[in-house]
């Protein structure tokens, strides 16, 4: 039965093993890469849930609320209220700024009582945020749908050719999911090590990324907190790294900055140097 | 002419409304069976304090408990949850998987939980049931008895389990949801149809198909779902039976087709 396991996290259990082959770019250190960045000048949207603005974890970062309204065959992007449906994005949103505390947070609440056709809304959503110029985009969902495959193609490239990071949590299920497997979304599984900076790149696609999601604390509903595990909090600190690289290196395409965390990731056979701080000063 | 054509496409879905419960007739409870032989299985193997499946609904929109297992299990089964709400409700919203390791530490879920099932859980576990369309419902595990915390492990195999659920769920799919299907079926033939069209045309279909269980013809259909529990012995008798009245018929229709 194990054959059978769609584990998208499994490289980053045994990384020793399965992550050996990785490209190390010259020059390229974390120092360079995020060093002395907090995330300044970087909006990151958070597909989800809407966030808690006043929860303590999200130190006021949370800039602007919105949610997709359907009412007829339209669908349009309206104010929301501040809150959180389930508490999700709040803990998202708060992983973010606990790893890039400057960066302003968007809220786009695509899920709902009142959003019924789900995937549109998403679609909708992620539309907005990359036509508002979004540096980096949080997703925690995807979508099955096959009428849906060609809207979000065309947003991913979209997103590429603007130049926003969609960072997508991998769908633990054996069967299409999109945009987290399309090829220009930074598509994140979790590993198990209890340090939200270490990262993994792995080198046989379609999750490219690992970063920490068992038994993460993270910020939930009513200002409260608990323990979670799901691929869905180890997206958030990949999206976390890439608001701190572009606020470092402001422009930078999601190819490039895909580069940069490929070649930073804690990969066995490169070791952290001695000393190097991961946080930045 | 038109109305000749809309009468004969509503005698064909007609015929597939009855089909598709005839279909239903004769699985009898088969899905709810599979389902209570995934969650039993879940139950063991995580050796969990309890595990359940809950399917989406339509009107209203729900989480409804089908099937649970384990010690503490039996509160959930009938309870409906609203899909906007809660951890089953976002991994439904979603279809992430996730687990939460402290959540009587929060009160509002302490009390939610308490109210409606008698059991409070120290930790949750919840996949989603994903088919071809999207989400069809989620998979719990409660507390798992050697541990605090769910490991990824145990979050991948959960989705094994899910998975299987899943596809107990679209064999019999197709015959639970008659009006779901000729609906979509409706909607994408005729994509001019409104609401009411479509509910009329559904309607339509349907009406009459399920009324009177006493006519012949569904008392013949049950007793054929009845077969399922035959010994040998007692199949090998009936189509012994069978065989000399499809005998007797086709002496019957000879010598009818011979006068």
């Amino acid at each position: 039965m194990t054959d059978q396991l769609p584990a998208w996290s499994e490289p980053f259990a045994d990384p020793k093993h399965a992550l050996r082959r990785a490209l190390r770019l010259r020059g390229l250190t974390r120092e360079w890469a995020w060093g002395g960045a907090t995330g300044k000048g970087v909006r990151v949207g958070i597909i989800d849930s809407g966030l808690e603005n006043d929860h303590p974890q999200l130190y006021g970062r949370v800039v602007e609320n919105v949610t997709v309204e359907i009412s007829g065959d339209e669908p349009i992007v309206v104010p929301d209220e501040r809150a959180d449906m389930f508490g999700h994005g709040t803990a998202c949103g708060a992983i973010i700024v606990g790893l890039a505390p400057e960066v302003e947070i968007v809220s786009i609440r695509v899920l709902g009582a009142d959003l019924r056709g789900k995937g549109t809304a998403f679609a909708t959503g992620l539309e907005w945020a990359i036509d508002q110029g979004l540096q980096v985009c949080n997703l925690s969902l995807s979508s099955k749908s096959e009428s849906l495959y060609p809207v979000f193609h065309d947003l991913a490239d979209r997103a590429y050719f603007r130049g926003t990071a969609l960072v997508s949590a991998a769908n633990n299920v054996p069967a299409p999911s999109y945009p987290s497997l399309f090829s220009s979304v930074f598509s994140v599984a979790a590993h198990a090590e209890p340090d939200p900076w270490r990262l993994y790149y792995n080198p046989a696609p379609p999750v490219e990324f690992g970063a920490w999601g068992v038994d993460v604390p993270i910020a939930w509903k009513d200002g409260g907190s608990t323990v979670a595990t799901g691929n869905s909090f180890a997206a958030p600190h990949v999206a976390g790294l890439v608001a701190l690289i572009l606020s470092k290196h402001p422009g930078l395409s999601p190819f490039e900055v895909k580069a940069i965390l490929a070649s930073v990731a804690d990969n066995p056979g490169r070791r952290r140097p001695r000393g190097r701080r991961d946080r930045p000063a | 002419m038109a109305n000749q054509q809309t009468e004969a496409a509503l005698a064909a879905l007609v015929a597939a409304a009855r089909r598709s419960a005839i279909g239903r007739r004769l699985q009898g409870d088969i899905e709810t069976r599979l389902l209570q032989s995934i969650v039993d299985a879940t139950v063991r193997l995580f050796d969990a304090e309890a595990a359940s499946i809950a399917l989406f609904e339509l009107d209203p929109d729900r989480l409804e408990f089908r099937v649970a297992a384990g010690e503490q299990g039996a509160g959930a089964v009938g309870l409906t949850v609203p899909p906007t709400q809660g951890i089953a409700g976002f991994v439904y919203s979603t279809g992430q998987a996730l687990s939460l390791s402290d959540v009587a530490n929060d009160p509002r879920f302490n009390r939610d939980a308490a109210e409606q099932t008698g059991y409070v859980p120290r930790s949750i576990a919840a996949a989603p049931l994903l088919d071809e369309q999207g989400t069809v419902g989620v998979l719990q595990v409660l507390d798992k008895r050697g541990s605090p915390t769910f490991s990824l492990r145990d979050m991948e195999l959960l989705a094994v389990f899910a998975a299987q659920a899943t596809v107990a769920i679209g064999a019999t799919r197709v015959q639970r949801d008659t009006e779901r299907l000729l609906r979509t079926v409706l909607a994408r033939v005729g994509p001019d149809l409104d609401e009411s069209q479509l509910d009329e045309l559904v309607a339509a279909a349907t009406t009459n198909l399920d009324v009177d269980d006493e006519a012949p013809f569904w008392r013949l259909v049950d007793q054929v779902a009845r077969l399922r529990s035959l010994t040998d012995r007692e199949t090998a008798l009936l189509t012994d039976i069978l065989d000399v009245v499809a005998a007797h018929a086709e002496r019957a229709r000879r010598s009818r087709a011979g006068r």
